[in-house]
C-alpha cells in the first residue's frame, strides 16, 4: 500500500486538464504525467475571465506574457463593473477591482470616505485603479518586466485558444504524453482505486493518481467513484445562459474590467477582447422565458455593441445546474473544473477554483498510496470551505439589492441566504468585513472584496471604533490615479502594438 | 530639423512623450551642458569639463557621458546607469519659450521632431482627458523653471573664472585595455595652480559669491574619468 506516485493520468482536454497538465508538469518534474482525451467533443468555451493568480500560473509554466496575450486574443481584466444591481436607475454602477488597498488601512480609508460625505464611488476613492478602468487604460506597459503591473491585473481570453497554447506548451515543452481517445471504463484495484482506464482502441492507460477533467459528465469522480452532488440552487438561481460573440470595430476600445449589467431575472456578462465581445444573458428558467432572455441579450447588444448586427448573432444555449460534489478527492481520483462544481460566472470563479486545486495537490502531492487518503481528507475539507465562500459571496452581490423584479425580490428572501452570510451581514452592520471574517490561506475573496461589493451596493461604512484616515490619504490616492492615467498606454493601444510586433503569433497554430 | 511649438491642451490633449532611456530617443550623446547650480549632483556621477564657443568666445560648462561623438557610456539599453541626469537634458524634448514682450512669462515650448514625442499609444500623456497638465507635465515645467534660473545665474560663475584666469586648455589621453588610445581634446578645465596661488581676499569674493564650492565641485569631478574609462573598457571586451 505504500507504492509510488508516479504517473498522473489526466481525463479530458479542456481548459482545467491542460492548465492541470502544464502546472503539474512544471511544479512536479519528476512525475510522468499523461493526458487522455476524447477527439471529438467540444470544449465548453466559457470560462473566459481570469484572476490575477493567472500571472503566476504562467509564470511558474513558464509561458512567455505577449506570448500568452497574441495567442490567446488576450485582454486585461482589472475587475468587475457591475452595473444596474443596485436599483437600475441609469447612475447605478459600481466597481470590484483587483487592487485592493493594505489591509490595514482599508478600514480607515472606507471611514473616511464615508466621513467625507461619499465623495464619488467608494472604489474609486480608495484604489486609483477605479479611474483607470474607467478610462480604459492597460495596467501595465510593455517595457515592464513579464507579469508586472503598476496595477493588479487577470485576464480575458479566449478559452479555445487558451487550451490550444496549453495542449501545445504541456506536450513540446513540458513533455507530457498526449492520447486522443475516449475512456470507456475503468478497472479496479483490489483497494477500490482505480487502476486503469479502459479506451475505445483496446488499451488500458494505468496510472496512480487519476484527475477527472471530464467537465460536467464527471465520468471518474460521479461516474465511477460515486461522488454525490450538493446542489447549492436553493441560494444560487441562475440554471441558464445565452451566449453570442459579437466581433468588434477596429480600433474600438477595449474595456478593462468584466462588466455584469442586472437584468429583471438575471444579469448579462460583456467581456472584452480585441476582436470579439463575449456577452451572455445569464437568467433563472423559473423568473424567464428562453424568448424574453434572447429579447433582453439582443437589446443589450444593440445598445452596447458600436456597429454591430444583432440579426446575424444566433445564441448558444447553455443549461448549468448549480452545485459541486460532496467530495472531491476519492481514493486516488481527484476532480478538477466543472467535474467538481459549477456555479454562474459572476466572478469569475472557475478558472481559479482550477488553479487553486492544483496548488493545493503541488504542494500537498503524496508521494505514496499510504498518504493519499490523509490528504484527500484534507482536501476535500478546504474546498467544501471554499464552495461556500463562493455561494456566499456571490450571493452577497444580490441581498442588499432595492430592484423590485419578482426575480430579485426572491433573491433576497431570508431562506435563500446562507446562515453564515446572514450572520455577516448582521456583524457588518457594526464593524468592517475583516480578517476575523476570513481567516484562512488564500481566501477566495478577502475583506476587501466584501467591502467593494458591499459599498458598491450602498451599504453604509460602519464608523462604531473606526479612526478615519486622514483626508491626506484618499488626497494621496487621487495623486496616484493621476500620475497613473497619465502613465498607462489604453489596452487597445497596448495590445494593437504587441500584435503588430509579433505578426506571426496571428497565425492560427 | 526641430520643430517647435508652445505647448498647450488643444494642440496636444493627446500627446504623450517617451520618457524611458534610450539611443534611438536621443540619449546616444557624449555630452550634456551642466549647470553650475547642479554640479553638486552632476560630479557625483560624470566629469565636468568646460567648452569655449568658438563664435561668442563663452565658456559653458558639459556633462562627459562618453569619449566620442555619439557615445553615451551610462546607456545600457533601456535603461540610464545613473541616478542622475543634467537637466537640460532630462527636459527634453520641452524648451523654454520666452514671449516677444518684455517681462512676460516664460513658456512651455516642445519639439515636435524630438524622436520623444510618441507616436502610438503609449507613453506619458501631458494633459489628461479635461486638458489639465498632469503630474508629468507638472514634473518638468518645475524643471524647466530651475533650469531657466540656473542659467541666468550660472553666468555669473563663468565671468568670475576667466576674471581669475582660473581657467586652462586640457587633453586627456588614455590607454585601454586593448592597447588602443583614447584622447579626449577641445576641452578646458580648472587650472589648480593658479587656484592655490589665489590671495585670500580673492578666496573670499570667490566664495561670498558661492563660486569657490562649484569650482572645487568642477575639480572633484576629473575623478570621474576613473569611472568612465572602466566603463569604455568595459564596453571594448564587450565588442
Amino acid at each position: 500500500m505504500s507504492s509510488p506516485v508516479q504517473h498522473i493520468v489526466i481525463v479530458g482536454g479542456g481548459t482545467a486538464g491542460w492548465l492541470s497538465a502544464c502546472v503539474l508538469a512544471a511544479r512536479l518534474r519528476d512525475k510522468r504525467i499523461t493526458l487522455v482525451e476524447a477527439p471529438d467533443i467540444p470544449t465548453i468555451g466559457v470560462g473566459e475571465g481570469t484572476w490575477p493568480t493567472m500571472r503566476e500560473t504562467l509564470a511558474t509554466i513558464g509561458i512567455a506574457e505577449a506570448e500568452f496575450l497574441t495567442q490567446c486574443d488576450a485582454a486585461f481584466k482589472q475587475g468587475s463593473r457591475f452595473d444596474g444591481w443596485r436599483d437600475g436607475s441609469p447612475d447605478d454602477s459600481y466597481l470590484h477591482p483587483f487592487s485592493a488597498p493594505p489591509a490595514a488601512e482599508l478600514r480607515d480609508l472606507a471611514a473616511a470616505w464615508q466621513a467625507g460625505g461619499q465623495q464619488g464611488p467608494f472604489a474609486a476613492a480608495i484604489t486609483p485603479q477605479h479611474g483607470v478602468c474607467a478610462a480604459n487604460l492597460a495596467p501595465r506597459q510593455r517595457a515592464m518586466p513579464d507579469y508586472a503591473g503598476a496595477l493588479n491585473y487577470g485576464y480575458h481570453l479566449d478559452a479555445g485558444k487558451f487550451a490550444a497554447l496549453l495542449m501545445r506548451h504541456a506536450t513540446q515543452r513540458l513533455g507530457v504524453t498526449r492520447i486522443a481517445a475516449q475512456v470507456i471504463g475503468v478497472t479496479r484495484a483490489a483497494n477500490g482505486d482505480i487502476a486503469a482506464l479502459m479506451l475505445q482502441n483496446g488499451a488500458a492507460l494505468g496510472g496512480d493518481l487519476f484527475l477527472d477533467c471530464s467537465g460536467q459528465a464527471a465520468i471518474l469522480i460521479a461516474g465511477e467513484c460515486g461522488a454525490e452532488w450538493v446542489d447549492r440552487s436553493d441560494v444560487s438561481f441562475n440554471d441558464s445562459a445565452l451566449a453570442v460573440q459579437v466581433p468588434v470595430e477596429p480600433g474600438s476600445p477595449i474595456a478593462a474590467q468584466t462588466i455584469g449589467t442586472a437584468h429583471e431575472a438575471g444579469w448579462l456578462w460583456d467581456i472584452g477582447l480585441p476582436t470579439r465581445r463575449g456577452i451572455g444573458c445569464v437568467y433563472a428558467s423559473r423568473f424567464l422565458s428562453d424568448d424574453r432572455a434572447a429579447d433582453i441579450l439582443m437589446a443589450y447588444v444593440a445598445a452596447k455593441v458600436p456597429g454591430a448586427d444583432p440579426a446575424s448573432l444566433t445564441p448558444r444555449k447553455l443549461a448549468f445546474r448549480t452545485g459541486h460534489r460532496d467530495r472531491f478527492w476519492i481514493g486516488n481520483c481527484l476532480a478538477i473544473g466543472l467535474s467538481a462544481g459549477f456555479i454562474e460566472p459572476l466572478e469569475a470563479s472557475a478558472i481559479v477554483l482550477i488553479e487553486l486545486s492544483l496548488k493545493a495537490l503541488a504542494e500537498n502531492f503524496p508521494q505514496s498510496r499510504a498518504v493519499m487518503d490523509i490528504h484527500a481528507g484534507r482536501f476535500n475539507e478546504l474546498f467544501r470551505y471554499r464552495w461556500d465562500r463562493v455561494v456566499e459571496f456571490l450571493k452577497l452581490h444580490y441581498v442588499p439589492s432595492q430592484r423590485s423584479e419578482p426575480y430579485w425580490q426572491a433573491q433576497r428572501a431570508p431562506e435563500t441566504i446562507p446562515p453564515r452570510l446572514a450572520e455577516c451581514l448582521a456583524l457588518w452592520c457594526e464593524q468592517a468585513p475583516s480578517a476575523w471574517d476570513f481567516p484562512r490561506i488564500d481566501e477566495m475573496f478577502p475583506a476587501a472584496s466584501q467591502q467593494y461589493v458591499l459599498h458598491g451596493m450602498g451599504v453604509p461604512v460602519p464608523l462604531a471604533g473606526a479612526a478615519p484616515a486622514a483626508p491626506a490619504r484618499l488626497a494621496d490616492i487621487a495623486a496616484k490615479a493621476r500620475a497613473l492615467a497619465a502613465a498607462l498606454p489604453t489596452t487597445r493601444d497596448y495590445l494593437d502594438r504587441l500584435a503588430a510586433q509579433s505578426p506571426a503569433a496571428r497565425i492560427p497554430a | 530639423m526641430s520643430q517647435h511649438q508652445i505647448l498647450n491642451a488643444a494642440d496636444h490633449g493627446q500627446l504623450r512623450i517617451h520618457t524611458e532611456a534610450g539611443a534611438a530617443f536621443g540619449d546616444n550623446v557624449m555630452a550634456s551642458l551642466a549647470m553650475p547650480a547642479e554640479f553638486r549632483e552632476v560630479q557625483a556621477h560624470y566629469p565636468i569639463v568646460f567648452r569655449r564657443d568658438a563664435e561668442t568666445g563663452k565658456l559653458a560648462a558639459l556633462a562627459l557621458f562618453g569619449f566620442e561623438a555619439g557615445e553615451n557610456l551610462f546607456l545600457n539599453g533601456s535603461t540610464w546607469e545613473a541616478r542622475y541626469r543634467p537637466m537640460a537634458h532630462a527636459v527634453q524634448p520641452f524648451l523654454i519659450g520666452r514671449p516677444a514682450e518684455e517681462g512676460a512669462a516664460p513658456q512651455v515650448h516642445i519639439d515636435m521632431a524630438n524622436p520623444r514625442v510618441a507616436t502610438g499609444g503609449e507613453g506619458m500623456r501631458v494633459f489628461d482627458d479635461t486638458g489639465t497638465p498632469t503630474p508629468y507635465l507638472e514634473s518638468i515645467a518645475s524643471m524647466l523653471g530651475d533650469l531657466d534660473y540656473a542659467w541666468q545665474e550660472g553666468a555669473a560663475f563663468f565671468t568670475a573664472v576667466e576674471a581669475y584666469g582660473l581657467v586652462e586648455p586640457f587633453t586627456l589621453e588614455v590607454t585601454l585595455d586593448d592597447g588602443s588610445i583614447q584622447s579626449l581634446v577641445g576641452y578646458l578645465t580648472i587650472h589648480e595652480e593658479r587656484l592655490s596661488s589665489l590671495d585670500g581676499e580673492a578666496l573670499a569674493a570667490l566664495m561670498a559669491e558661492g563660486h569657490l564650492a562649484r569650482i572645487y565641485m568642477v575639480l572633484a569631478s576629473l575623478a570621474q574619468f576613473g569611472n568612465l574609462v572602466s566603463r569604455k573598457n568595459r564596453k571594448v571586451a564587450l565588442g
